[in-house]
This record gives structure tokens, sequence and C-alpha cells, in this order.
């Protein structure tokens, strides 16, 4: 049979396109459908609290002029309810058949996936801690470094995070900090044997935003809108390589095509799905076919081709947020600054776990997000907030993702359901966590504010991995060291549902180094095989 | 969903009833002598006088007996409708389906008029076979036909209006608030079959209603011509039947004849609040956009500390517009003119989970909303204000006096405040 293209890629986010390049680069004919969903709320290059002063429509661009905001009022994380990231999450659940019981789901229809709201955190996994991955480190050291050199990564600092993250050699020097955090690092310094000794850690956070101009991106302007959406593309988005695979002539697309199923039959793959252009059911043909949908996505084809009935395990980091008040610092002027994590930390927890966290500025962030977490009246919380904010900034922590007991589940009507919670484990560590920093925080002359510690619904960390995860041996509803589906040969897997494990650092840079690992053994399999 | 079938649905009250219950998923047929202008809902030939003719779906659940004879032209004997009531309780008891009669607030067995009398023969009738009767006060509201259409269109005409003395009292109801209690007694089961008086618990003198017509419908001025009841009463026993007829002045006699019902019990038994006069008789149906714009600056002007600009307060009326289905939370007129008493009612201190639940979600929906534009990046973020530390003290002293002051305030008022906060909600689902 002769089929359409050698290769179909699904899904244009992170994975896809890091998937998708070795092949390109050795000439494979490749097909790459996605969603397609792209952003429509236009994006100012104003600066965050010059437009809030003196922008009159700023409400499209904070709350939308459908309401978005106030639409997404109990979803888990400020990025949900910011109404130019809408395209981003928008239709995932019912276009690819999930639903969810007590239990986060986020996902993404959009051109370039999640990574449109991505907090562009990365780390690379030492050699301990790719263990459990059924290959040589240094099969994946190549991929994460080709992968940071493509995307472009900051806050190379000699500091004591650096081992942690384990990228400097590809980053470009940190994009600089705001008078909190450079208060904060400083009182680090002075703390610095101290904090060790509790097993704290801080360092400058590493992130896939630019420093310096990088091909067509411009670098962070400092303008406070990371939140809502980065009109320079200083921010890393898997849209950013498009261009780069578009100049090539065996790079093909198609966009606002969802995936439903996959069929083998006369010697290839068929992928049959629904266009949006005209709601027709169509189909195409290769002899290999690459999922990147998104865990649960990907999860949900595998499932449905392969029939599996029964549970699978679903790692998800269980999260928590805090705002930190440097008392000192109380009336500090509110300047523009970066957005996304400016100081990053590891914490030593019982048992051998480690946490892992950033701190934020929380100028470009709407008061609104904390007004109803204070417990006072409405009125006087803002008061309170106007008071303390400009000396506060927000903090983040996230757990290793098996302590989250999550599992997805096909149904008999070929949905896939996702339920979950927090090991009885989490409370204990997040008290420990919450104690630890606060602890740590205040030898450095800075509060955790009481109350303000708040332990995230299970699912809303987004990190969803591990559901067919890569062994030596697979089994059923398990992949191979090169991501291929155990019972689907010639559909292999690169998104986070490959990954054997999910610690609390930040995972998506491994995910992308994964993918260009398994896209460049396909690729060499296929020229091969021409060649044979 | 019910298969519910309406004799009179075209007039009134019936196409309201029709209106609604379809709304709801119900199957609704019309019965009627002419059929329905729109043509989109199912219509069989009904009439009072040849009702031997008509047949009832064996399919119908309820059937909702609105016709009757109204005209002063047409001359319809009390024996006839009572038969054509009778006959069709035959058709409903063998089609197993309620019985659900809408009677009036005349209806006596020595009534002065042929319709109350009538209509108190029917009621005995459906109340024999197990139905249920409803007996409307002062219908009014919506469209202008009925009854409340020739009053509306004679106050907007006449320079003078007559001022009854002694004046007449009438208990009104809105018409959509009668659709309500028609649909809950055919939709329920726990409602025992009785007659029940559906209408305002207190009457008001029937040119205070006239004048409230013209103000809120019309929004124009009336003057009132002084007229004894008495004289009234003595034209038309001089007038003698046939010109009482012809003159329409049948019904004004009724009007004379009001008895006043007793009906806060029934309502509270269908679980009904109605609306307020003045908002009933709104134009816009329900006076729904002004409450709104209303609850805005109130809730606003509480997160803003002071007043927003109108921009601000039609955002905010769309936003509940367009998710909260457009209702009213009815704050206490307290509230309303002093928005920093919310800060009583801000969080906790309410009646029911339901209502805070949504009363917290407009709060957050109003902090939002101010905060979205260039005075409330002032007011939260305090740009282009003095910053530096001694200001930043200040403003968490005064947050934390404030909170305290109010809650020590919650304390001593809360009692009040939840008597207070009873008819709060009415318009929430």
């Amino acid at each position: 049979m002769s089929v359409d293209f050698d290769v179909i890629v699904v899904g244009s986010g992170p994975a896809g396109v890091s998937a998708t390049f070795p092949l390109i680069e050795s000439g494979v004919q490749v097909l790459m459908v996605d969603g397609g969903k792209k952003e429509d709320v236009p994006l100012s290059d104003d600066n965050f609290l010059s437009a809030r002063t003196h922008d009159n429509n700023q409400w499209i661009w904070m709350v939308g002029e459908d309401f978005h905001a106030l639409k997404m009022r109990d979803a888990v994380s400020p990025k949900l309810r910011a109404p130019s990231q809408t395209y981003a999450f928008a239709d995932f659940q019912s276009g690819n058949q999930i639903k969810s019981s007590d239990f986060t789901v986020v996902g993404s229809l959009a051109k370039g996936g999640l990574s449109n709201a991505w907090g562009c955190g990365v780390a690379r996994l030492s050699q301990a801690e790719l263990a459990e991955f059924p290959f040589t480190t240094s099969e994946m050291d190549a991929s994460y470094e080709k992968v940071s050199r493509r995307i472009g990564i900051s806050g190379r600092s000699n500091d004591d995070m650096s081992a942690y993250f384990g990228l400097d050699e590809y980053a470009q020097p940190p994009i600089p900090m705001d008078g909190l955090h450079k208060w904060l690092a400083n009182r680090y310094e002075k703390k610095r044997t101290y904090l060790n000794a509790q097993g704290f850690k801080l360092g400058r956070s590493r992130l896939a935003t630019l420093n310096t101009d990088f091909s067509d991106r411009k670098a962070c302007n400092l303008c406070s809108k990371c939140l809502w959406g980065c009109s320079r593309g200083s921010l890393y988005s898997a849209n950013h390589d498009l261009p780069a695979l578009r100049k090539h002539s065996n790079f093909n697309e198609l966009s606002g095509f969802v995936v439903d199923n996959l069929h083998f039959g006369h010697g290839g793959w068929t992928v049959t799905g629904q266009t949006s252009v005209d709601n027709t059911q169509r189909s195409y043909t290769a002899n290999k076919i690459i999922l990147a949908l998104g865990t649960l996505a990907t999860t949900r084809i595998v499932s449905r081709v392969l029939d599996i009935k029964r549970s699978l395990t679903l790692l998800s980091n269980p999260t928590a947020a805090c705002l930190i008040w440097v008392p000192r610092l109380l009336g500090t002027k509110r300047i523009n600054g970066f957005g996304l994590g400016q100081l990053s930390f590891s914490l030593a927890l019982n048992n051998g776990l480690s946490a892992f966290g950033s701190t934020f500025s929380t100028t470009g962030i709407p008061m609104s997000e904390f007004v109803r977490h204070v417990p006072m009246a409405r009125r006087f919380g803002v008061d309170l907030l106007k008071g303390i904010m400009s000396s506060c900034v927000v903090g983040n922590l996230f757990l290793p993702g098996q302590l989250t007991k999550a599992e997805t589940k096909l149904s008999d009507s070929g949905t896939l359901i996702i339920s979950g919670s927090y090991s009885d484990n989490v409370e204990p560590f997040m008290e420990e966590a919450r104690n630890k920093l606060s602890k740590a925080y205040r030898s450095m002359g800075a509060l955790l504010l009481p109350g303000s510690f708040t332990v995230g619904k299970p699912g809303g960390d987004i990190h969803y991995s591990g559901t067919l995860p890569m062994r030596e041996v697979p089994g059923i509803g398990e992949t191979s060291s090169m991501g291929e589906v155990k019972g689907m040969e010639g559909v292999f897997v690169v998104d986070g549902s490959c990954l054997p494990n999910l610690l609390a650092k930040s995972h998506t840079l491994t995910i992308m180094a994964n993918a260009d690992r398994i896209g460049g053994l396909i690729a060499a399999n296929l020229c091969s095989g021409s060649t044979a | 969903m019910n298969n519910i079938v309406v004799t009179g649905g075209n007039g009134y009250i019936g196409s309201s009833f029709t209106d609604v219950a379809t709304e709801r998923g119900h199957h609704v047929t019309i019965a009627s002598r002419q059929q329905p202008s729109s043509g989109n809902v199912p219509w069989l030939y009904f009439d009072l006088v040849s009702y031997k003719a008509f047949d009832l779906p064996l399919d119908t659940d309820i059937l909702v007996h609105l016709a009757a004879n109204i005209s002063a032209t047409e001359f319809l004997d009390i024996d006839t409708e009572v038969a054509a009531a009778q006959e069709l309780i035959k058709l409903t008891k063998k089609a197993k389906a309620k019985f659900i009669f809408v009677s009036s607030q005349t209806a006596r067995e020595h009534a002065p008029t042929d319709y109350g009398r009538s209509k108190w023969h029917i009621e005995q009738a459906v109340l024999a076979a197990g139905g249920w009767v409803v007996r409307p006060g002062q219908v009014y509201g919506g469209e202008l036909r009925g009854l409340y259409g020739a009053l509306v269109n004679s106050v907007s005409k006449l320079l003078f209006l007559p001022a009854f003395i002694p004046t007449p009292k009438i208990q009104p109801i809105h018409v959509l608030d009668l659709t309500e209690g028609l649909l809950q007694l055919a939709e329920r089961d726990d409602l025992q079959s009785k007659v029940y008086c559906l209408a305002e618990p207190l009457p008001i003198p029937f040119s205070s209603f006239l004048a409230e017509i013209a103000v809120s419908r019309l929004r124009c001025k009336i003057f009132f011509l002084p007229i004894p009841t008495p004289a009234v009463r003595f034209f038309m026993k001089v007038a003698g039947t046939d010109l009482q007829k012809r003159l329409g002045l049948t019904r004004l006699n009724s009007l004379f004849d009001l008895p006043k019902m007793t009906t806060a019990s029934d309502l509270k038994m269908i679980g009904l609040s109605l609306r307020s006069l003045p908002a009933g008789l709104h134009p816009s149906g329900n006076n729904i956009r002004r409450r709104l714009l209303r609850e805005a600056k109130t809730l606003l002007t509480y997160v803003l500390k002071e007043r927003p600009d109108s921009v601000l307060l039609r955002r905010y009326v769309r936003c509940i517009e367009a998710l909260r289905g457009g209702r009213v939370v009815e704050l206490p007129e307290i509230f309303l003119s002093f928005p920093i008493l919310l800060s009583l009612i801000d969080s906790t201190c309410w009646r029911t989970d339901k209502l805070a639940i949504e009363f917290a979600w407009r709060m957050d929906a109003a902090t939002l909303i101010a905060e979205a534009s260039p005075l409330g990046a002032s007011r939260f973020l305090g740009i282009s204000q003095p910053e530096g530390m001694v200001r930043s003290i200040c403003l968490l002293a005064t947050s934390v006096v404030g909170e305290v002051f109010w809650r020590l305030m919650k304390f001593f008022v809360s009692p009040v405040l939840r008597l207070a906060l009873v008819s709060a909600g009415k318009g929430l689902p």
C-alpha cells in the first residue's frame, strides 16, 4: 500500500515539534496535524502599569468581552482566566472526549499546545534522576543540548541552583530581577550556610525566556505582561518553532484536525478525525505515527486502539501557593518587571523527597486574584493588599508526581475518565514544606503570610504524565525505550505520557529532549530502511 | 415534561402560560376557537358553545381550563358555560389527566354577576372531580391585553380618571407570577385539590393601581375625578341589565363587589413570591435593568469607595445578564442607599447558602470589573498616588480598623440583618 506520508505527527506542542525536527532534517515526509486554535485577543505593546493607568479598554484583556475571567472564576490558575489565553484551553475536553471527576483537567487544542501558556520552567534530569528511563543518560544529553539551543533559555548564573538545573552551558544570562527578589537573593547569600544545612537552596530560575534577541524573537523588556500574552516572543512557545519547520518542503501541516482514532491495515496506519474547516471526517495514512497530543489525549487514543479497560496510573505534581512578605520593603514603588519565576528553590523534605518552587512578582497579577483569599470584607481586603502587595512575592511549590493517586480509565463509550486525589502523604509533606519554607524565609527577613499557604486542587499542576511509561520490557499499556506503544508497532508516544517518573523539578524540557531523541531514532530507522 | 392542553390558550393569561410552559419543555396544545397566530403550537378547535364536538386527546396529562365568556357582546348563558366545563371534566377523567381551572376573584354562589356565579358553579364541579382551582386577583403586566390592556389604554387616553369613593380595592398579580403558580400546580404532585387564591395579600385602592400604571408603565401624569360609588350603582340600576352589558358596566359592577381574598397561605403553599407592582408594571416587563443598575452601583461603589462611572455600571449589568441569567439579588433598600453597609454581609451572615454563594460570585465580579479600569488601577494599585512605608502602614491600619469595626457591628446587628435579607435572592433560581 502506498501511504500519504512517512510519518504523521499528531500535535504541534513542545513534544510534537521536538520530535519533528530530526525527522524533517533527515528528509522524511512529515504531516503535522493539530487542533489549530489561535489567539484572537490582540496583544498590546504597552507595559502593564501604563496600560492599567491609561487604557480604558483594559477590561477587554483583563476580563474579556465575553467575561471569560468570570466564567473561569473557579479555575485553578490565573492563566486559565486570562482572556488572551482562552484559545489555548478551549474545547479540549469535548474535542478529545475526556471527562474528569474531582480532578482538574486542562489541555490544549491550540497551535503550539499548552506551551502557549507555559511558565517556561526548564531543567535537566541528572543521571540519578534518569535511572528509571530505559536508556543511557548520554542519549538524553545530546537531546537536552539540541533542544535548549533551539528554544533559547536564560538564567545562567553561578549560584546554588546551577547544578540542580544543569543547563547553564546552553543558557543566556538571567533576566534582571526586581528589587524584592534582589533583596531576597542578597539575604540568602548572607544566610547561605544555615539555609543549605536546612535543605533549602535558592538561585535564579532557569527559563525558556530570552534575555537577548534570538532569531525573530525579541528579548524580554520587563513589561509585566507575561500572564496576558507576550507580544515580543520572549517566552518560548512551540509556535516559534513552526516557521523553521515550514521552510522545509517535506514538512506538511494540517490545522484544525482533531484526531479521533487510529487504525492499522494494509501495511500502514490511518488516522481519522474531524476537521474544523468543514466538520467532515477525514483520514490520512502513514508508515509511522507520533502521538504528541498531550498526556491525556494521547492516553485516550492508545487506550481506545488497544481497548485497554483497566485503569492507568497518572502522575501529577501536588501543588501549593503562598504569599511571602518582605516587611522591610513595605511601601516600595510598584514597577514593571519580569512576570515569570525570578528565583527558584529546592527544598529537602523527609524520606529523601525534594520539593521545588519559584517566586514571582505580583505586579502583573490582578489584585482580584488575591482579594478573595483575604479573610476580610473585600472593601478592606483591597486596602490591605494595596498597602502590602508591592512588598510581597508569590511563591509556588511542587511535590513529586507519585504523591498524587490518579488514574485514567476508558469508558464503554470511548470517553477517557480522569479521576484522582492526593495520597495521604501529601498533607504531612505540605505541612513540612510550609514550616520549612516559613523558617527559611524568616531567616531571610521575609514572612510567609499566615494563611496564605494554599494547597492546590489535584490536577491543577497540569503536569500530567506517566500513563504509558517507557520500559525496558514494556507490557500492554506501556512503551519501549523508543516510545513505541506495545501492541501498536509503528505508533510512538513522545509527550508526557511516556515519562517513567515525574519529579518536583520542571519536566517540560525532558519531554522535549525525549521527543527529540525518539524523533532521531525514528528518522535513523526510516533512512536505514529506505537505503536498505 | 407533560402534555398540556390549554383552553383559551390565545387569551391574555393563556398565551403567557403557553409560552412559559413550552419554554420549560412541556408539550402544549391550544384548544380555542381561533387557530393561534404563531403556527408552531398544536391546535384543537374548541368552543364553549359547541363544546360537545370537542374531544380531548387521551395522552393529555393536564388540562388548564382558561376559556371563559368575557365578551359583553355575546350572550352566553351560565348553563352552557357550566355544561361545557362539566363536559371537559368528563373528558379529563377519561384521559386520567389533571384538571386545573382558572376561576375569578368574583366567584361566589350569590355573586351579583353571571360571571361570578358561573365561575362558582364550575369551581364546585371541578372540586367534586378532584381538580384544582385558581382564583387570581387583578392580573396585570406583559402584553396589553385583557382587562389590563383596557385599563392601560384608558389611562393613556383619558385626561381624568374616575376615583370611586369609597374606593374599591384590588389585589394585583403579575401575569407571569400567575403563570408560574399554574405551572407549579401542573408540575407538582404534593399540592392538594382545593381553591388557591393567588394575588398580593394586601389589597390596594383601585385608583392607586391606575396611578401606578401611569407612573411605572406609561410614565405620564394623571388626574382623578372623584365619583361616588353609590351614584354609579344607582345609574346602573336605572340603566337595566341590557344597557349595562352594552356599556360594559357589568365588569365595573364586579369591581365594586370584589371580596377580599386571603392569599398569603396559598402563595406560601405553592412557594410563589410575587414581584412588586412597580417592577411588574415597568415596560421592560420587570424593571430588571434598572434594578440591576442599582445593584451594580451598590457593589461597585462598595469596592471602589467612590461612585463608578456609568460605563462600569453597564459592564456589570451586561456581565450579570450574560452569566447569571440577568437575575437581581434583592438587596434591602438601606444597602442600596449606603453601600458601605455591605461590609456587614460581605463574606458571612447570609440566610441561605445558595444566596451567600451567589452574592460572593457577584462580589468577585464587581471586584474584577472595578479593578479592570483606570479608576480601579488607582484604587487597587495606588498608581499615581504617593507611596512609601508610612503611607502603606496607614493603609494597613485603615483596613484592619475598618474590618474590626464592621465585624463588631455585624455581631450586634446580625439578628436584624437576617430578617432584612429574607427578601434578598427572591429572583434567584
